[in-house]
Parts: C-alpha cells; sequence; structure tokens
C-alpha cells in the first residue's frame, strides 16, 4: 500500500527534478501539467526514453516522452552535430533521475538506478503489464516551446509510506552549486 | 698501778665499747641503706620488669597482629593470583576471540570485495536485454515490412475484385478468388497489428525487467561496498587492539 504522503511525496520530488534537470538551459521555463492517461485518442510524443529505479520494495519506471521534431531539435540539439535529439533526451533524462534518486536516497538508503533506454511510447499502452500500484502522467513545456510527457510507474512490493524533504534538500543543492 | 690498769682497762673497755657501739650503728645504718637501695633498686627493676613485660605483651600483640595481616596479605595474594589466573585466562580467551572475529571480519571483507563483481554478471543480463531488445527491433521491422506486403495484397484484391466486376459473368469465378483474398489479406492484417501490439508489450516488459535487475544490481553492489566498508573499518579496529 502507498500512503497519499508517499505518493505526493514522489510527485513533488519528480516536479522539482523536472524543473532542475530537464530545460536545456538553466533559468528556462518549465510547466508541468498532470493528466490523464495515455491513450490512443490521446496518444504520448512517439519517442520514448525508459529509466528505472530500484529499492528493495519498489520500483519506480520513469518514461520520457518526446517527438523528433523541429522545435525540439532546435531548442536540445542547436548546432550541435555530434550528439543526436535522443541522446541529448536520454543523458537529460538520466540527470533527472539522478535527482530524484538523490531525493530518494534519503528515505530510501538502499537504490540503485538503471542506464536509460530507448523505446516507443506505444510500450506505455501496456503498462499494466507491470501491474502498477501508482501511476502518474504529465505533459511539460519547456522553455515556453518544447512539449515532452513523463509517465512515472511506480510499482510497490511492500508498504511505502515516507515524506520527501525537498525544502532542505534544495538548500543543500544550492550551497553546493556555490562552489 | 692496778688501778691505773684497771681504769685503762674500764676507759679501754667504754671506748672499745663505744667504737662497738659506733661500729655496730653504722653498720646497722649501712645495712638500712644498704636495704633502702636494694629497695629502691628492687623497686626500679620491678618497674623495669613490668615495662618489659608490658613491652613484651605489645610486641606479642604486634606479633599477632603483624601475623593476622601477613595471613590476610598471604590470603589477599593467592586471591589475587588466582584472579590474575583467572584474567590471563579470559585475556587469553578474549585473544582468541579477538583472533576469531578478525579472521571473521577479514573474511566479510573480502567476501563483500567478491560478491562486488557481482555486477559483472549484472551488467551481462544488461547485454542480453540489449540482445534480446535489438532481436525484437528485428521483429519490429519485420512486422512492419509483412503489414506493408499486407496492405499491398489488399489493394491487388480490390483491383482484382474491380477487375472480376467489369468482366461480369466470366468474372464470377476471379471474383470470389479476389475476395477470398481479400479475406485473408484483412485477416494478415489484423495479425500484424496484434503481432506489433505483443512485440510493444514484450518491449515495456523486457526493458523494465531487465532495468529492475540492473538498478538492483547497482543497489546490490552498493550495498556490498558499504557492507565492506564497514569489514575493512572492524578488521582495522580489531588490528588495533591486538597491537
Amino acid at each position: 500500500m502507498i500512503t497519499d504522503q508517499a505518493k505526493q511525496s514522489i510527485a513533488d520530488i519528480f516536479c522539482h527534478a523536472a524543473r532542475a534537470r530537464l530545460p536545456a538551459a538553466p533559468g528556462d521555463a518549465c510547466e508541468i501539467t498532470a493528466v490523464p492517461m495515455w491513450n490512443r485518442d490521446r496518444p504520448a510524443a512517439p519517442c520514448a526514453m525508459v529509466l528505472t529505479i530500484s529499492s528493495i520494495g519498489f520500483r519506480l519506471l520513469f518514461v520520457l516522452h518526446f517527438s523528433k521534431d523541429e522545435a525540439t531539435r532546435a531548442y536540445y540539439v542547436g548546432d550541435d552535430t555530434t550528439r543526436s535529439l535522443p541522446e541529448t533526451l536520454m543523458e537529460l533524462g538520466n540527470l533527472c533521475c539522478g535527482y530524484m534518486n538523490q531525493q530518494l536516497v534519503n528515505d530510501f538508503p538502499d537504490l540503485g538506478m538503471s542506464t536509460p533506454y530507448e523505446l516507443h511510447s506505444a510500450c506505455v499502452e501496456y503498462l499494466d503489464e507491470l501491474r502498477p500500484d501508482q501511476v502518474w502522467t504529465y505533459e511539460l513545456t519547456i522553455g515556453g516551446a518544447v512539449r515532452l510527457g513523463v509517465t512515472l510507474c511506480l510499482c510497490a512490493q511492500a508498504p511505502l509510506d515516507f515524506r520527501a524533504e525537498l525544502a532542505t534538500a534544495d538548500e543543500r543543492e544550492g550551497e553546493l552549486e556555490l562552489f | 698501778m692496778l688501778e691505773h690498769y684497771l681504769l685503762a682497762a674500764c676507759v679501754g673497755g667504754i671506748v672499745a665499747a663505744l667504737a662497738a657501739g659506733i661500729f655496730y650503728r653504722r653498720k646497722l645504718k649501712a645495712g638500712e641503706q644498704v636495704q633502702r637501695l636494694a629497695r629502691e633498686r628492687a623497686e626500679v627493676l620491678e618497674a623495669q620488669l613490668e615495662a618489659a613485660h608490658d613491652l613484651a605483651e605489645e610486641a606479642s600483640r604486634e606479633h599477632a597482629e603483624f601475623e593476622a595481616r601477613l595471613a590476610d596479605l598471604r590470603a589477599e595474594a593467592q586471591q589475587g593470583a588466582h584472579e590474575r589466573d583467572a584474567l590471563q585466562t579470559s585475556l587469553d580467551a578474549a585473544r582468541a576471540h579477538g583472533d576469531e572475529w578478525l579472521q571473521h571480519a577479514t573474511r566479510i571483507a573480502q567476501e563483500a570485495a567478491r560478491l562486488k563483481t557481482l555486477c559483472i554478471t549484472f551488467e551481462r543480463w544488461h547485454e542480453q536485454m540489449i540482445s534480446l531488445m535489438s532481436q525484437n527491433r528485428d521483429m519490429h521491422k519485420k512486422n512492419q515490412e509483412l503489414s506493408s506486403i499486407v496492405q499491398h495484397v489488399l489493394i491487388v484484391s480490390l483491383n482484382a475484385s474491380i477487375e472480376a466486376a467489369r468482366a461480369g459473368t466470366a468474372g464470377r469465378g476471379f471474383s470470389i478468388v479476389a475476395g477470398e483474398v481479400r479475406s485473408l489479406a484483412s485477416r494478415s492484417q489484423d495479425l500484424s497489428k496484434s503481432y506489433r501490439e505483443s512485440l510493444h508489450r514484450n518491449d515495456l516488459t523486457t526493458a523494465a525487467t531487465f532495468q529492475d535487475i540492473q538498478a538492483g544490481g547497482k543497489m546490490i553492489t552498493a550495498s556490498l561496498g558499504g557492507v565492506e566498508a564497514l569489514a575493512t573499518q572492524f578488521q582495522s579496529r580489531l588490528e588495533q587492539v591486538a597491537a
């Protein structure tokens, strides 16, 4: 069983992580809107990168949906010819999950994070196969131009209850950035 | 003359008697003095004897106390020796335990370090996932190709039906065949779509499962790193205590 407090904490951690890590440049706007689950009438962007944070009692699947359209490419890649858009977004998704992992480790000392993998977004239609206990879906507008989607899927094998202390973590991070 | 002799004898006797009296008196006085001195000496001696007796008694008491104290000290020394022996035995046992713990701590540290290499196994599983996903991608491509062929067959069968209709009665048989081909193509298209969905489902479960294994492996490796560090600290503390 996942308590409301734990669900809210994970949602808050994600929002902080997304605002901190998903914009290409620090300070760029990142608007996050919770939306109903993707379906065939309202599909997520076609490409997806998936990454997993695992603990002893739960696993959290992070799926970042994106389109390989011109707006997204221009914002994230620009004139850089050395890296592709999926590579760039996989790196940012990895950083975003790393941020979440860093926050979660305060309450769950045994945590591990996978490497990212690219999938087709149609795969998230079958999330029920994983028997999730909680699924969150978000639409993100980055820098006022780029639209991304995020699906978070939490599968718990044990009762889950914690309260994230994000304010303290942010202050600590701010102190580190000064150096 | 005789009178003179008698007078002289009397005087002599008187003188002798006086001398004897004086002598006797002096002797008597001397005897009394001697007695007095003897008594005084005896008293002094008696006092000295009494003091000596007291000293002897005191010395005897002190001796007894000393003997008792000595006995106590001997008993304490014996007790101390027993305790020392017991402590020595305990110390030897503690040293033996310490050595045993040191060996255990060393083994735990070695085992933790050895088990950390499990990450190689997890990475192998991850590589197998990459291989499986690569095969899935290949099946996606083949299914896409099949879907294109089926779509083409569907159009061809539709054209055949149109041509058969144009042929009128002569094309009736051909129309039935074209209809059958269209039906088969339509079923193939449904099958291809279902197959694509199965592949997507398979992609998700494969990626999620192997990522869980990979992340779990990193979690285990990190935990083993913590155990190794603790065991190493414990080992060095035991070594410091032993030294």
